[in-house]
């Protein structure tokens, strides 16, 4: 069996990230090449959404480069990588997925061995946590299915306006003009996330195969009471339908919704 | 294979740059591998792209291969982009159909002692740009006229200063000001410090130059009610006393409102007796002459300033109080005059040579310590000031005739309209707060500037070079200008946009609006292609050019695919 | 718009003012004495108040000046006689050969490494030798190594050809000579920024004599991620991390000392202190520091506050007292640091690890030759003087020459390019006029 080397996938802003990594080739650092980059403008540019296929499609880290502020270009509104970053690592775990394999680093486009530091480290880090659980030939079905339902879920309207409004709800307040506390927030965000990830659950397992409540119940691990609240909620949205009936239990199946 | 839109005929070269990549990654197992990318449909090696014969050599199978895509596999794109566009260019394709795959310094630089590694790695890099490319969209950085005037707010120092080498340029200014005269701050001013210019001098000079400057149009006893548009086009609203609305167009808005003078009620007694004044309030009685049975002035510098409620030093205080406290003693070699400091901002050779100056001229100076200001005591015969000196390790005291008090300057009480008007942010005690340091005059709403007190305190001589530098700014593009930041914009798809507006809150160059429907849309000229509102958007309906959802998913499949096979 | 401009400096402020002119469509001749345009601001750290990396913000600036159409970059380069009058000034301007050419090299570093003679490195301020051919910094631009005459062996007579041997593209000119060219230019501008004074003669603070006394250039190589020691803060003599730094402010500033150092304030020190002890003390937390001073002067945008970080929140402790003394322990290396505290009134001894001297701002000694060449005058310190500065703002004691940033005197960064920008207009208006005059 050949040893797992981690496959790695990183994003490099354009001003520094992409610099730096420059930078450590002029000065000839050597790093582990491990990690394949992709260069953006701005690492405000990654969607969690797309963090999160990243993982979906097997790989066993994701490395995000920025600016330490100081050396960024875009300047306002910078706290905006972490503010995802930090989104795509709630849902992350929520889908039992560990968070670590997403890592953000600061730099400036001068410091060279720092970055090749960085890289050798989260290569490091990853190998400690072993080839993804959905990388290879047989990925567990089960958090594939969850990895895409965190997906989904961070492609959903509410948790992308909350994510989008934090910053502006925190220092500047509601449309009252009250500020809304750091804890006041993070309980509604956190209703918020657990609520969609399980809709998207439900429903990317009824796409697959149409089934009870307490089927779904039995094969997401998650309480009856809650999976009907979700179907209930579904059928009104015009998600999901009653497919059949068995003995007495309602078949449900999901709707294909076109876009 | 002949291409079509959806499958362009994509050209891969990869570079040796002679043992540098060559060295360390296996070129010629690279370009066999290109050809079995699909899309490509010509691949070659070459052992200095970037050289002449080389890029002559990409021209050519451009050519005579039809190619419709560029991927280039060798250095960095921050060094090289360019010159692979060019040739692009020549060989009659849209420059921004090429990507290159770093291979270089982020590969075989970087894995030197692995070249079979570093081989894999470069070839899933070029299939990730493989990838890129074959979504890429040619893109031509329209060029979008400016209207050449100039809206200027403000005339004072910095704002003459301003309008006169923008209309010597030939531009039209509209110079606004709020009083019935120009002049601002320095029509209550005596002397100019650190070199001791009179005032007067300098404004008559100034406004007579304004006045007979046929490409100013002065707009006195008025006010700028709004400002719409974007930079090369900013309608805007002007309000006169006793005179109708007046709107007009301009390309580049500059503001320079000055500012005002703190007051400090109750601090140090001011208010409570005439004989507490501030430096701006003596400055007055020099210019009427002096000042008369006084014997004795105490000056306190940092009154109001570098204290917890205004942390900020006001920069200008310390010279204008030694200027002053100079000119009291030559105009009256028997008054004592002696200035109470924390830390004398007498920075750089005038100002140097200016305390100095005033030291000869018997000016005593008295430190004191933060945590021990003066004490003033107004009595009937004259106002006590006691304060700890550590420099003797005694209290001193001082029977004055006239206490001085050096306050800060604040901004003006019209400046928060403004920067709502503008888009102009504020820092915490209301003065305009630039964008980056490297562009202390600009900030993120593009076309306009702001000068002179407005943005922070600071002299005469400093406001004029601001005045002079927000005009080069102005200044440059003016007639038309070019975004000139590569191919990413943003574009907002209008079936989509739901109008929640989190992309303006979040766009840091302030370059997405709603239009009349309540939809969001990017200005395309001013968009920094950042990518935060595509990132944001709850309904997805952004998308960033030359970095769209399609293409970097592309390149993470393509980067995935290799591995397993696929 | 006809004409050009004559930019002399290719610093920050140069390169500022360079920009202004090309973005107004305006033709730029840059010209720069060393091999690479960024100066002094390329061997900084950091920026205060703002801590932003130097060379971060500096190079997309020496990137956009290099390669814009407008403005050609003339490195190697100095002026040596102006003609004329504003509006139609000719100037001769000898270039000294890079004996590389930029257009081929590929950056492959094979020179570098071929080249048998050392030299010290100015850019890392002595601090360690390099090549012959070298590049000073690895972000350098122009993108090319260049050859020091006065290091290599060839030019010294060895005859050694090493590095043309090889290059794999042929990018070595040993042959190449001096070029001088003759420009025009409605006017110019002088951007030559400013060097640190050398406080040898201050024998009381040991530089020179004790290894672990620096100036605070030299300081800004040793923090710098790209400087000899890759940013750790390892001292001179033995390269231990230097825990306890002294940084002693004034030298050879508000001197009034006959003969020795200047009596002005050199305004940029307080500063950059302050910006430095934050940066040591955010990089060893455990770290102690000391500034001593004689007044703080920290009156720009956000200055009180960075000082305030330092002494409130970072806990740099700040003693008004001008050092009598810098002693060395011959054994140790370390520095014993004599002062008063003449807010207490105590006398006190501080051993440190590292002492930095906030050397005053001098003028470039080039200055004398080139105000000779420009025909303006220089201050009595050897700044360039500005006539008036109300009523002809930045220009020198000749009409259509024009300074701004260090070259004038002591100023920080943010003041330095507001000034670029303002002699940029200026220059336009030249030109403007200039063209007017021939009806053109």
């Amino acid at each position: 069996m050949t040893e797992y080397e981690p496959r790695l996938i990183g994003f490099l802003c354009n001003c520094c990230g992409y610099a730096v990594a420059d930078l450590a080739g002029i000065s000839r650092i050597q790093y582990p090449p491990n990690i394949r980059f992709l260069r953006v403008m701005c690492c405000r540019r990654v969607d969690p959404s797309m963090l999160l296929g990243v993982f979906s499609e097997g790989i066993d880290g994701v490395m995000i480069t920025t600016c330490t502020l100081g050396g960024c270009n875009y300047i306002r509104n910078h706290e905006q990588v972490e503010t995802k970053y930090h989104f795509t690592r709630k849902l992350l775990e929520k889908a039992g997925f560990e968070p670590e394999r997403l890592a953000l680093e600061y730099i400036f486009a001068s410091e060279g061995q720092k970055f090749a530091d960085q890289v050798d480290a989260f290569i490091d880090k990853v190998r400690g946590l072993g080839p993804s659980p959905v990388s290879g030939d047989s990925p567990d079905p089960g958090l594939l299915l969850n990895l895409r339902a965190a997906k989904a879920a961070a492609e959903n309207y509410r948790l992308r306006a909350l994510v989008g409004k934090e910053e502006k709800l925190i220092k500047e307040g509601n449309i009252y003009g009250e500020p809304v506390a750091q804890e006041e927030f993070d309980e509604v965000m956190d209703e918020a996330v657990e609520s969609e990830y399980v809709h998207q659950k439900i429903r990317l397992s009824l796409l697959r195969e149409p089934s009870s409540v307490k089927g779904l119940s039995e094969r997401l691990g998650i309480d009856p009471r809650k999976v009907l609240e979700h179907i209930v909620a579904m059928r009104q949205l015009g998600w999901v339908d009653v497919q059949e009936i068995r003995g007495s239990s309602p078949i449900y199946s999901a709707v294909e919704v076109s876009e | 294979m002949s291409g079509n839109v959806s499958s362009p005929r994509v050209g891969v070269f990869v570079c040796r740059c002679g043992k540098d990549i060559g060295g360390v990654v296996d070129v010629p197992a690279m370009v066999e591998y290109a050809k079995g990318i699909p899309g490509v449909a010509h691949a070659e090696e070459d052992a200095f792209a970037c050289s002449t014969t080389g890029l002559e050599r990409i021209e050519d199978a451009i050519r005579s291969n039809n190619l419709e895509r560029v991927v280039v596999a060798a250095c960095t794109p921050r060094t090289h982009e360019a010159v692979f566009q060019s040739a692009l260019e020549r060989a009659g394709l849209n420059k921004y159909l090429v990507e290159m795959a770093n291979i270089r310094e982020q590969c075989s630089w970087v894995h030197r002692e692995e070249p079979g590694e570093a081989t894999d790695k470069a070839k899933d890099l070029m299939r990730m740009a493989v990838a890129k490319a074959r979504l890429l969209s040619p893109w031509e950085d329209p060029e979008v006229k400016q209207n050449p005037n100039v809206l200027v707010i403000g005339g004072g120092i910095s704002g003459m200063s301003s309008s006169l080498s923008l209309a010597d340029l030939g531009f039209h200014v509209h110079l606004v000001e709020k009083e019935a005269v120009l002049g601002g701050m320095l029509r209550s001013l005596h002397k100019l410090s650190p070199t001791m210019r009179d005032s007067s001098e300098v404004l008559e000079h100034m406004l007579m130059s304004v006045e007979d400057n046929p490409n100013i149009e002065v707009h006195r006893s008025s006010r700028v009610k709004s400002v719409t548009g974007a930079i090369g086009s900013f309608d805007v609203e002007v309000e006169s006393e006793g005179a109708e609305k007046e709107a007009f167009n301009v390309g580049r808005v500059i503001v320079a409102i000055g500012s005002d003078i703190l007051r400090p009620q109750g601090l140090y007694g001011y208010g409570q007796d005439e004989r507490i004044i501030t430096q701006l309030d003596l400055e007055g009685m020099l210019r009427k002459g002096g000042v008369r049975g006084v014997s004795t002035v105490v000056m306190i510098q940092c009154a109001g300033s570098r204290c917890e409620e205004r942390p900020y030093c006001s920069r200008i205080c310390c010279n204008t109080a030694l200027k002053n406290a100079q000119i009291l003693r030559e105009l009256s070699p028997d008054i004592d005059v002696y200035v109470i400091y924390k830390d004398l901002q007498t920075y750089g050779i005038e100002s140097s040579a200016l305390e100095l100056n005033t030291k000869r001229k018997g000016v005593k100076l008295i430190k004191y310590q933060d945590n021990k200001p003066p004490v003033v005591t107004p009595g009937e015969d004259s106002i006590s000031v006691r304060v700890f000196s550590p420099t003797i390790n005694e209290e001193m005291e001082f029977n004055a005739d006239l206490v001085v008090l050096s306050t800060p300057l604040i901004p003006v009480e019209g400046a928060p309209e403004i920067s709502e008007m503008l888009r102009l942010p504020l820092d915490d005690f209301g003065f305009f707060r630039e964008v980056h340091q490297l562009s202390p005059l600009e900030f993120a709403t593009e076309g306009v500037y702001v000068c002179g007190t407005a943005r922070a305190p600071k002299d005469a001589v400093e406001s004029i070079s601001e005045g002079l530098g927000v005009g080069s700014k102005a200044a440059e593009n003016r007639f038309s200008r070019r975004r000139g930041r590569g191919a990413a914009f943003a574009e907002i798809d209008e079936k989509k946009c739901s109008g929640c507006g989190i992309c303006i809150e979040l766009c840091p160059y302030n370059a997405i609006r709603k239009d009349e429907l309540g939809i969001s849309r990017a200005d395309s000229s001013l968009c920094g292609g950042c990518g935060v509102c595509a990132a944001s958007c709850p309904e997805r309906a952004i998308t960033i050019h030359h970095f769209t959802d399609d293409q970097l998913e592309a390149q993470i499949l393509a980067a995935v695919g290799r591995r397993s096979g696929k | 718009m006809e004409g050009s401009v004559l930019v002399i400096g290719g610093g920050v402020a140069g390169l500022q003012a360079s920009l202004g002119l090309a973005n107004q469509g305006i033709h730029v001749h840059l010209v720069e004495k060393a091999p690479y345009i960024g100066g002094v601001m390329a061997q900084l750290d950091k920026t205060f108040p703002t801590l932003n990396c130097c060379i971060c913000i500096l190079e997309p600036k020496m990137i956009e000046c290099y390669r814009h159409p407008n403005i050609e970059v003339h490195t190697l380069s100095e002026v040596v006689d102006v003609d004329g009058s504003k509006g139609h000034f000719a100037v001769r301007v000898v270039q000294r050969p890079r004996h590389v050419d930029p257009s081929r090299c590929t950056r492959c570093g094979a020179c570098i490494e071929s080249c048998p003679a050392t030299v010290s490195d100015d850019f890392q301020t002595g601090f360690e030798p390099r090549k012959a051919v070298y590049i000073p910094f690895p972000q350098a631009v122009p993108y090319a190594p260049s050859i020091d005459e006065g290091a290599c062996l060839h030019f010294k007579g060895g005859g050694c050809r090493a590095c043309e041997e090889v290059c794999p593209v042929g990018a070595i000119r040993l042959g190449e000579g001096v070029r001088v060219s003759k420009l025009n230019a409605s006017s110019i501008i002088v951007a030559t920024g400013f060097q640190q004074y050398d406080p040898t003669e201050m024998g009381e603070y040991g530089y020179n004599r004790y290894e672990n006394v620096i100036t605070s250039l030299e300081f800004e190589r040793l923090i710098s991620p790209y400087g000899p020691t890759g940013g750790e803060l390892e001292r001179p003599s033995d390269g231990k991390l230097a825990k306890r730094v002294a940084f002693v402010q004034c030298v050879g500033s508000r001197s009034h000392r006959d003969g020795v150092g200047v009596p002005y304030c050199s305004g940029i020190c307080c500063m950059y202190t302050a910006k430095e002890a934050v940066t040591v003390k955010e990089k060893y937390p455990d770290s102690q520091i000391n500034v001593f001073y004689i007044d703080i002067k920290a009156f720009g945008r956000d200055y009180q506050d960075l000082v305030n970080r330092a002494r409130d929140e970072l806990g740099v402790e700040y003693i008004r007292g001008k050092p009598g003394e810098i002693r060395e322990n011959p054994l140790t290396k370390d520095l014993y640091v004599w002062y008063e505290n003449t807010d207490t009134g105590e006398i006190g001894r501080k051993e440190v690890d590292l002492a930095v001297l906030s050397a005053a701002v001098l003028p470039r000694f080039e200055n004398v030759r080139l105000a000779g060449a420009l025909g303006v005058e220089l201050d009595e310190f050897g700044f360039f003087r500005v006539e008036d500065h109300f009523l002809s703002p930045l220009e020198t004691t000749r009409e259509g020459i024009y300074v701004c940033g260090c070259s004038h005197g002591p100023r920080d960064i943010s003041d330095s390019v507001t000034e670029a920008s303002a002699v940029a207009l200026k220059a336009a208006g030249d030109i403007r006029l200039a063209a007017g005059d021939s009806g053109g």
